[in-house]
């Protein structure tokens, strides 16, 4: 448990678990949720378990429930998307279409395939991190078969136009999957409405469990397992079902709101606003609108984003520089790059993500700390 | 004589326990005293089935084979 002076703010990374979601994971011991794959009571207990939430996640997407494949986390999801779709598709064509700016479980998954005969372009972005539909468009070919682009980005947020591309690439019969780990629950997904295939979803970002995720993929799409074994989930993904993880995924996205996307909105809008009126030369990555309701991404001129990350986190406040995964390298965002930034600013900056919980004296307390820090780091350099 | 109206839940292919968890869904949502036809197929599946329902109180009224498939009858209690 966070102490009082501690200050979450990293929860684009990951988010701390409901105490609702725990309280329905530790019910799957009360009522002995078992192996879901074992045929005898508590088989079914399980399996019940399993198939109730599997109905309550496929809902909020407007998918059909056995159209939803429980995974491991969105890595997982993102691997199975592309890696399932291209080798039980390579009858149809090699060619695949992703972003320049996807999470890197899109992107070294994308060049992996790449080392297996799979032909990929990587699309460019404008200064506020959009995809242009006309270029999806342009870059699809004969051999095209999966066109992937994320839903909305992880370090700056940007709510990509699925609708726009997802019926482009109806329109010609191509596989299309959004990784939409950031956006589930914050913006609205309809698989049917946005001709999406395949979406990639997981728990731990929404106060959920980590190790728990779902690829929802269209009945018609063929796809070949990573894992074989047991043969659960259809055969698609085997292994022993990590009940407790399905129930806390579903009790999170059941406890997921609009009242919660509106104050997060609130709360960005006030602090980019603040930080802006009140520090010079600090910079919004990103657009202002389209923008997820929990992400600020800002640079600061001349101050290092890993430096004042580090600063905030002595005085208890964490934030992280561009993304969490990429964090322990000290190359610059592949995001911020391919948004047009120069290496020098890219290096500059930090994201902070709000949840639920997070308060106006917080808000205000960060932009206090972050414009001494800033003001003292110029001053020395 | 009047014939009740009955829903169909079809669980071909549909392994087990998967099966018997998705029925008993179906029938929470169901009201007391209606019929569900389930479609299941041959072997473990029309063995367990059955069962579940039973252990959750639920009434078996006819169990039918067609070609290779189950078509179980039952009420809920």
């Amino acid at each position: 448990m966070i102490c009082k002076m501690e200050i979450y703010l990293d929860n684009a990374a990951t988010s701390m678990i409901d105490p609702r979601v725990s309280e329905a994971m530790l019910s799957c011991q009360d009522m002995k949720a078992m192996n879901a794959s074992s045929a005898h009571r508590l088989g079914v207990v399980a399996a019940k378990a399993i198939e109730k939430t599997r109905a309550k996640i496929a809902r909020e997407i407007n998918a059909e429930p056995h159209e939803l494949i429980f995974t491991s986390g969105g890595t997982e999801s993102n691997n199975l998307a592309l890696k399932g779709t291209a080798f039980a598709n390579k009858g149809r064509g090699n060619h695949i279409i992703v972003s320049q700016i996807e999470h890197m479980s899109v992107m070294a998954t994308a060049q992996w395939l790449e080392t297996q005969g799979f032909q990929v372009t990587y699309l460019p972005v404008d200064r506020e991190g959009f995809v242009s539909p006309k270029e999806v468009e342009k870059a699809i070919k004969r051999e095209t078969i999966l066109v992937s682009i994320t839903h909305a980005n992880n370090e700056v947020g940007t709510i990509e136009p699925i609708d726009e591309i997802g019926a482009i690439c109806r329109s010609k019969n191509i596989f299309f999957h959004s990784d939409a780990c950031q956006s589930f629950t914050k913006t609205k997904i309809n698989v049917k409405g946005q001709n999406l295939d395949l979406v990639s979803l997981n728990a731990h970002k929404i106060h959920g469990p980590k190790g728990v995720g779902a690829l929802y993929v269209r009945r018609s799409v063929k796809m070949e397992p990573l894992l074989h074994g047991g043969g659960q989930e259809g055969g698609v993904r085997s292994g022993t079902y990590n009940v407790e993880g399905i129930v806390g995924f579903g009790k999170a996205v059941e406890i997921a709101g609009e009242v919660d996307i509106k104050k997060m909105t609130e709360l960005r809008d006030y602090f980019i606003q603040k930080i802006q009126s009140g520090i010079e030369k600090a910079d919004l990555n990103g657009p202002r609108v389209k923008r997820l309701c929990n992400n600020i991404s800002l640079r600061f001129r001349s101050v290092n984003g890993q430096s004042l990350t580090r600063e905030l986190s002595e005085k208890g406040i964490y934030v992280s520089a561009g993304s969490a995964c990429l964090s322990t390298k000290v190359t610059p965002s592949h995001v911020l790059l391919a948004m047009g930034l120069e290496p020098e600013r890219a290096q500059e900056a930090i994201r902070i993500s709000l949840s639920r919980w997070t308060t106006l004296e917080e808000m205000d307390l960060v932009a206090q700390s972050l414009s001494e820090i800033v003001r003292r780091s110029r001053k020395v350099g | 004589m009047q014939i009740e109206s009955k829903e169909v839940l079809n669980l071909e292919g549909v392994a087990c326990p998967q099966n018997s968890a998705m029925a008993l869904l179906r029938l929470e949502s169901m009201k007391v005293g209606a019929l569900l036809e389930i479609v299941v197929d041959e072997g473990e599946p029309i063995k367990n089935v059955p069962l579940s329902l039973e252990a959750e109180g639920h009434e078996i009224i006819t169990k039918m084979k067609v070609d290779k498939i189950w078509k179980i009858l039952v009420r809920k209690s």
